[in-house]
């Protein structure tokens, strides 16, 4: 899973969200360090949709344009916690190793 | 929030700002044009939405980076296959884009050699030429009108029109017939590149011909032949 995937439904965890707020929410995510732009999110979201791990929640007009809103499918949590689980278990087995190397340097 | 209303404050007037995000969407619109057109109508006007909402005061052009990744999304969203299409139809569909892009160089050959061909069947080979030149003209005038029917065949078939199966088979007929006949002429001794290019052309047809009609497609083409009924919400 690419990273701005991951960000994406990461913004959605939450709860719903529509485009503007899935960007500025994927930076205060990611401390600032990742801006989406509409091209990245639009085809992004193209295919999330696609495969049904997100959906559209509900759609309103906002000063004659158009806001739709997103959430995350059963299947989207499922891949979502997945992905977690899984760079968490990489992460923490990076961390562990570090300590180990840190205390084999000291000893 | 002061600062924002400070700057407000010193904007000239309201008909500027409404002259400048006309301008801006205008700019965003020719982009968005890039992108499929059953993702416009799906996206277009949120996209719009978002892109507006992002712009600064008084920015009247697309900034180059929201540029290149706009340009960036409609190639991948190009190059992606359609919900629901299945591989081997979305391989069939650039096979035929392959075939245009083969008659297209073909067409272009032919018109920048015509002049040499022209010059060389007539001290050559007096008696082909007027069949040599008959064939010039058909190419010139045909091959536009074949390139046509490729693209729009890839369209209809990429739509997932089970319809365009049967067009695109009888194409396959008719260029296979067409290939057989410019043989038989002898064109391979004074058009070998108009031949050339009308085999691979047929080899891409003889290749999508295959992929169209593996079960995969069936069942595709099957599916979108029913009425498909939307779940509410």
């Amino acid at each position: 899973m690419q990273e701005a995937t991951f960000l994406i439904l990461t913004a959605l965890a939450a709860g719903t969200q529509h485009g503007y707020g899935i960007i500025s929410d994927v930076a205060e995510i990611s401390g600032g360090r990742v801006k989406l732009l509409a091209g990245t999110l639009y085809t992004a979201l193209d295919r999330l949709r696609a495969d049904g791990l997100i959906g559209v929640d509900r759609e309103e007009i906002v000063d004659n344009r158009l806001r739709r809103y997103y959430r995350l499918t059963p299947a989207g949590e499922e891949r979502l916690t997945a992905e977690a689980a899984r760079l968490h278990a990489h992460a923490t087995a990076a961390l562990r190793r570090l300590k180990l190397n840190l205390a084999g340097g000291v000893a | 929030m002061s600062e924002l209303k400070g700057r407000d404050a010193l904007e000239p007037s309201g008909e500027d700002n409404v002259a400048d995000s006309a301008s801006l969407e205008r700019g965003y619109r020719r982009l968005l044009a890039w992108y499929p057109r059953a993702f416009r109508r799906e996206n277009e006007e949120e996209i719009l939405a978002v892109l507006m909402a992002c712009a600064q005061d008084g920015q009247t052009r697309p900034s180059l980076e929201a540029a290149v990744d706009l340009l960036k999304g409609a190639m991948r969203m190009r190059l992606r296959p359609r919900a629901g299409q299945p591989r081997t139809v979305f391989a069939a569909v650039r096979l035929m884009w392959a075939g245009a892009a083969a008659e297209l160089a073909a067409l272009i050959t032919v018109v920048v050699t015509a002049g040499g061909v022209r010059s060389a069947v007539v001290h050559s080979h007096q008696a082909a030429a007027g069949a040599v030149m008959t064939h010039v003209v058909i190419d010139e005038v045909g091959m536009p009108l074949l390139i046509g029917i490729w693209l729009f065949l890839a369209w209809a078939m990429s739509q997932g029109r089970d319809a365009a199966r049967f067009g695109f088979t009888s194409f396959f007929l008719l260029i296979t017939m067409g290939l057989i006949v410019a043989q038989a002429q002898g064109s391979a001794v004074y058009a070998p590149a108009d031949l050339i290019a009308g085999a691979a052309a047929w080899l891409f047809a003889l290749a999508a011909m295959a992929l169209i009609f593996v079960p995969a497609s069936n069942r595709y083409y099957r599916q979108q032949a029913a009425p498909v009924i939307h779940p509410a919400g």
